[in-house]
């Protein structure tokens, strides 16, 4: 009796646990909502998730491969932009001294105009010039053609003045940036430009101004060097 | 009758128990079936010495978690080794469920057969 007793209690267990486990996995095939052809691509869906981690693994590591780079081009622009900005500067700069911007300052403008039969000459405007450049002139124009190193100042016909070989004429207004206090006392010295010019019965006047406007060169022909050279210092 | 009543009851509270069970994940639900199917296989197997005349307990329960733990190992290995192993084991479990239950149906129909028979004979002899 005491066997049966055993053997009634231990196959009821396995049945129980039989059952059990049988009802749990019809629920869990009826509640987990796979269709045959989904369960047999499960382990190609598997391998390939695994790949496509590792694929996205690697791409992450590119980008951030990337990201680093990107920085350095960053930080490389950037010294690149000052490099730049500098030198975009001394651009400015050449081209000021070149005469090719329109330059703004304190100065001078001087009129030179004929009186009477004097008349002004071609000399008076060069000796003008001169006068001005020696006073520290930094730009000048004569009736707004403005004077650069290949500029000339010349007569033809004795009667026709040619700056930069274009034609003006009186009266010849005369424009001059640059310390205007010492322009004024240059102009003024004694047996000086304005001195000889009125002695010579010519007209002049000059005005003092806080703010000059000289226009910039105006190409007729390109400022080319066709025989210069840069001569190599060693 | 003891053994009946213990079968019966064990399969209505296991029905309960499974019902409520929480759903386990698809991954290791391959293993539960294989699981089951031994378990099953064993379940034939017991009633077939049972018929046979020669059920000893301790078989029956050894058999009973030993195949379902050796299926689901070897379905594990299976899974780590990319081979399709518990195919084997179904195909090698219900081999042997079909060879049991054609043991238990052979000794059914003898029965009947003999129970006829013996019901006939019991005719011819009263006649």
């Amino acid at each position: 009796m005491k066997e049966r007793i055993t053997m009634a209690i231990s196959i009821g267990c396995v049945s129980l646990i039989l059952v059990m486990l049988m009802f749990t996995q019809f629920k869990t095939v009826d509640k987990t909502d796979i269709t045959a052809i989904e369960t047999m691509r499960e382990t190609e869906l598997r391998s390939e998730l695994s790949s496509w981690k590792s694929k996205y693994d690697e791409v992450e590591k590119k980008v951030s491969e990337q990201d680093i780079k990107i920085s350095e081009y960053k930080e490389e622009l950037k010294d690149d932009a000052n490099t730049s900005s500098t030198l975009e500067g001394e651009v400015k700069e050449a081209e000021a001294y070149l005469g090719l911007t329109p330059l703004n300052g304190e100065g001078i403008i001087v009129t030179l105009s004929d009186k009477d039969i004097y008349n002004i000459e071609y000399d008076d405007i060069l000796r003008l010039v001169n006068e001005l450049n020696i006073a520290g002139a930094e730009a000048i124009s004569v009736n707004d053609e403005r004077i650069v190193a290949m500029s000339d100042i010349t007569l033809v016909n004795n009667r026709i003045v040619l700056v930069n070989t274009r034609k003006i004429s009186g009266p010849y207004i005369i424009k001059a940036i640059g310390d205007k206090k010492y322009f004024e006392s240059a102009l003024n010295i004694k047996g000086g430009y304005i001195d000889s010019i009125v002695v010579n019965g010519k007209g002049i006047e000059y005005s003092l101004e806080d703010s000059i406007t000289i226009p910039a060169y105006e190409e007729k022909e390109k400022l080319e060097m066709q025989y210069a050279k840069q001569s190599k210092e060693d | 009758m003891i053994i009946y009543l213990a079968i019966f009851l064990g399969c209505i509270i296991g029905a309960i128990l499974g019902v409520n069970a929480p759903v386990i994940s698809y991954t290791y639900s391959s293993y539960l079936s294989i699981a089951i199917i031994a378990a099953l296989d064993t379940v034939f197997g017991g009633i077939a010495s049972v018929v046979k005349k020669n059920f000893d307990l301790k078989i029956f329960l050894s058999g009973f978690f030993g195949n379902s733990i050796l299926a689901i190992a070897l379905t594990y290995l299976g899974n780590k080794l990319n081979v399709d192993i518990y195919l084997a084991a179904i195909i090698v479990f219900v081999g042997r469920m079909f060879n049991n239950l054609g043991i238990i149906r052979r000794y059914y129909i003898d029965r009947c057969v003999n129970i006829i028979e013996s019901r006939k004979n019991k005719k011819q002899e009263n006649k």
